[in-house]
């Protein structure tokens, strides 16, 4: 069995969607499944990389799609790749036929970082109507909130605050090698706050003045240059 | 009142609805005596954001790519009225109109605020400003559309709109666009 990872943001192995998608994919390889990862940035790259991710979806029975919400949705190169996947699987002219096996499983992680995972709905929609749309089979969402907090950091080391993250990631890995989708606890864990969001907004609020200090910059926070 | 039009429709056969109703709805805005700009996006250079935030925090209002989403950054600061055109892609929006509203992020500021009990981000160059979205499908799909007036509604809210109002045109509905925005335009002159 195989499962692959498309990491749909633009900051690909270095970005929270890579982390926790990454945090998905181990698990499912200590369940011995083998595990393909690859970044919507590099399959956009050239029509050789293209038909290397053709390739890798047609191989996998497992696809986990993980990326970060931009504007209420999919970031426009991630929708891109799925209209491409979509082309080549309802048969358009000009795509190469598809070869994937019948049964894929789709796996959507979305992280944004506002609080509120309610603010992912759309996205996950989006990803379940591309499932509908082109024939895989919906296997579930893991939405977190509050991304800027879990970032880069190791979710094993973080310890107390990012257990829930990984009780979800367990979870969904569970569900997943037994044949299953990803089940509603572990939906449901990975909504849970990080921390109260009163103190995530004086968090990031902090955050952002201190970057704009130290690029010289806040004096001109504010700035409208078109205006 | 400033008319944005923003057509996400595909250069190719794909976006000939788009075309025909972003055509409409110009028509309808000058003959209204509004200004109106438009943007046939997959026309233009604009590259994927790159998610590195310099446009909040190392020069803030402006984006570290140099493309043509300027003049579109430009024209959606004063923009009273903004008309998204898109091809509705597995209920939300396609690749161009998304690439440019990706790229958007100058127009707002880094802070959380809360709106309506959610988290948010405070505009950049905050005014009293609708809406509209005009989706094209080729037939009817009831759960596509709801995916998409879903997503318009929490767009209206994040950019915290006056007014808001979505659409979705099927295969042969597009001559009768031009009547449908004389009504929007006028709702849109009452709110705004």
């Amino acid at each position: 069995m195989k499962a692959l990872l498309i990491v749909g943001s633009p900051k690909g192995k270095a970005s929270t969607s890579y982390n926790l998608g990454r945090g998905l994919l181990g698990r499912l390889e200590a369940g011995g499944i083998e595990a393909v990862e690859t970044t919507v940035g590099a399959a956009l790259k050239s029509s050789e990389e293209r038909h290397r991710l053709y390739k890798a979806v047609d191989e996998a029975d497992i696809i986990v799609v993980s990326f970060p919400l931009y504007v209420d949705q999919l970031p426009a190169p991630l929708i891109q790749t799925l209209e491409l996947l979509a082309d080549r699987k309802r048969g358009a002219q000009g795509a190469t036929p598809w070869a994937g096996p019948l049964a894929q499983r789709l796996v959507a992680i979305v992280q944004c970082g506002f609080p509120e995972t309610s603010q992912t709905r759309p996205a996950v929609d989006i990803m379940r109507q591309f499932a509908r749309e082109t024939g895989f089979q919906w296997a579930g969402a893991l939405a977190f909130g509050m991304g800027g907090a879990v970032g880069g950091r190791s979710l094993e080391k973080a310890g107390g605050m990012l257990r829930n993250v990984v009780r979800a990631l367990d979870t969904a890995a569970a569900s997943l090698l037994s044949g299953g989708l990803v089940p509603v606890e572990a939906e449901a864990l990975a909504a849970k706050p990080l921390m109260a969001r009163r103190l995530y907004h004086l968090a990031a609020n902090w955050g952002f003045r201190s970057q704009l200090r130290k690029h010289g910059a806040r004096k001109r926070t504010f700035d409208r240059p078109y205006s | 009142m400033n008319v944005l039009i923003l057509d996400g429709g595909p250069r190719d056969a794909r976006g000939a609805a788009c075309r025909k109703i972003a055509a409409a709805t110009a028509g309808e805005g000058r003959a209204k005596g509004h200004a109106v700009t438009a943007f046939e996006l997959d026309a233009l250079v604009i590259k994927p954001c790159q998610g590195c935030f310099a446009c909040w925090l190392k020069h803030p209002g402006t984006c570290a790519l140099r493309d043509d989403q300027e003049q579109v950054l430009r024209a959606m600061a004063v923009g009273d009225l903004w008309v998204w055109i898109t091809p509705v892609t597995f209920g939300g929006y396609s690749p161009a109109l998304k690439r440019s509203l990706d790229r958007s992020i100058p127009n707002i500021l880094p802070f959380f605020t809360t709106r309506q009990g959610e988290s948010h981000h405070p505009l950049r160059y905050a005014k009293r400003r609708g809406l509209i979205v005009l989706g094209t499908l080729p037939a009817a799909d009831p759960e596509s559309e709801r995916i998409f007036h879903d997503l318009v509604r929490r767009n209206a809210l994040n950019l915290d709109s006056v007014l808001t109002g979505s659409r979705v045109v099927h295969d042969g509905e597009e001559e009768g666009i031009a009547g449908r925005m004389k009504g929007l335009l006028q709702a849109a002159e009452e709110a705004i």
